[in-house]
């Protein structure tokens, strides 16, 4: 399975997403034009992932994202959720220390998903 | 069991296995659905949320960035105020000199038809005209009485000089100041220094700030002068229409008399 690099622009994260370690990397804002659009790729590759490999650690560093992304990240989270029995997932959401809005919204994913392993990791 | 019969409870069957996956597939569905609606309220309050920190917090960056360039901006101002103020110093003229040159800058522009904008900069660099005299020797400088031909070859030298120093600036501020600098001491007939260019070759804020300049030079006592009366003031003008003076220039300041002399008398020295 190959693996996929979207590079950053001004409104949306670089993602990468490593098919031979099995680590997906997301940091930068996310305000895509279109959300839904902009992460079906992204979405895909985790489906197919899965299929192929059980372990898997997610490191997200999203300093601004709008509230369709946030939606979006509950979509991703919930494929994560669907498979959490069969692999080991680890989720590592980074933020800066005076970022309250990234902390909050991490403290979030972790009260809405509370059997994935989402590790909230302050960045000094 | 017939045949048939066999043939219709196999179908059954398959017509219950069919709709117990579509049950399931379908709960899945509502399931998902259900969950989607209850957390679309949610999200969309978080993000009201969020969003509106992130307003107040850009609106308190953009407030300090207006400030700093606020700072900035009046530091500018200062400094290059300052710089004129001891190019004046050093040549021992009247502290509001450089003051009343600004206005009178200012309100020619005005007049003239400049935008705010251009005037407001003429205004704050035109009291740099006389920078390049802190290049200038003392004796020179400050000699009572007449310079003699060399002397005032020296003494010319400082609108090359003032030029020189301000030229490679990238600020408006500065890059007008040079103009002011070097062309304030050409005539309109193309007899003044140091390019010797004549009519609108000179530069606009040239025009407009050697008529500053000299009006309140006139009217000023300096080491080498007594001060001038009005009426002396306003005939060598008149005089020097189109040869010193830019002849707009000069139909301006008479028509706008009472302007300029209410700034003269707001600024009067005190002794």
């Amino acid at each position: 399975m190959e693996s996929l690099i979207i590079e950053e622009t001004k409104y949306t994260p670089k993602i990468s997403m490593d098919a031979a370690s099995g680590v997906i990397e997301m940091s930068g804002k996310s305000y895509p034009e279109n959300t839904f659009d902009f992460y079906a790729p992204v979405m895909k590759w985790l489906e197919d992932y899965f299929t192929t490999t059980n372990k898997i650690v997610i490191n997200m560093e999203i300093i601004y994202f709008n509230s369709s992304s946030s939606k979006l990240f509950f979509d991703f989270f919930d494929l994560c959720d669907e498979k959490r029995d069969t692999h080991d997932i680890e989720i590592n959401w980074i933020y800066d220390a005076d970022n309250e809005n990234a902390e909050e919204a991490g403290e979030d994913f972790i009260e809405d998903f509370e059997f994935l392993r989402i590790n909230l990791v302050v960045k000094k | 069991m017939s045949s048939s019969d066999e043939q219709s409870f196999s179908n059954e069957q398959a017509l219950i296995a069919e709709l117990e996956a579509f049950k399931a597939s379908s709960s899945k569905t509502i399931d998902k659905l259900s969950r989607d609606l209850s957390r679309q309220k949610r999200i969309m309050e978080r993000s009201d949320k969020r969003q509106q920190r992130e307003y107040d917090e850009l609106q308190t960056r953009l407030q300090e960035i207006r400030d700093l360039s606020e700072e900035i901006e009046a530091t500018q101002r200062e400094v290059v105020f300052t710089m004129g103020s001891i190019g004046e110093s050093r040549s021992k003229e009247t502290g509001n000199h450089v003051k009343r040159v600004a206005e009178y800058s200012y309100l020619l522009a005005k007049f003239y038809g400049l935008s705010e904008k251009e005037c407001q900069i003429l205004k704050e660099a035109s009291p740099m005209h006389d920078i390049g005299k802190v290049a200038i020797p003392d004796a020179i400088l400050n000699k009572p009485g007449r310079l003699d031909d060399a002397e005032r070859k020296v003494m010319d030298t400082h609108a090359r000089l003032g030029y020189d120093m301000l030229k490679h600036s990238k600020r408006l501020l500065l890059k007008t100041a040079s103009i002011v600098a070097y062309e304030h001491h050409e005539k309109y007939d193309g007899n003044g220094y140091p390019q010797g260019n004549k009519g609108e070759e000179i530069h606009i804020y040239g025009r407009i700030t050697a008529l500053a300049d000299v009006f309140d030079a006139l009217g000023s006592e300096r080491v080498y002068k007594a001060k001038w009366s009005d009426d002396k003031i306003f005939s060598l003008l008149r005089e020097e229409r189109g040869k010193h003076f830019d002849p707009n220039l000069i139909d301006i300041f008479f028509d706008k008399l009472d302007v300029f002399l209410e700034v003269r008398d707001r600024l009067t020295d005190i002794k």
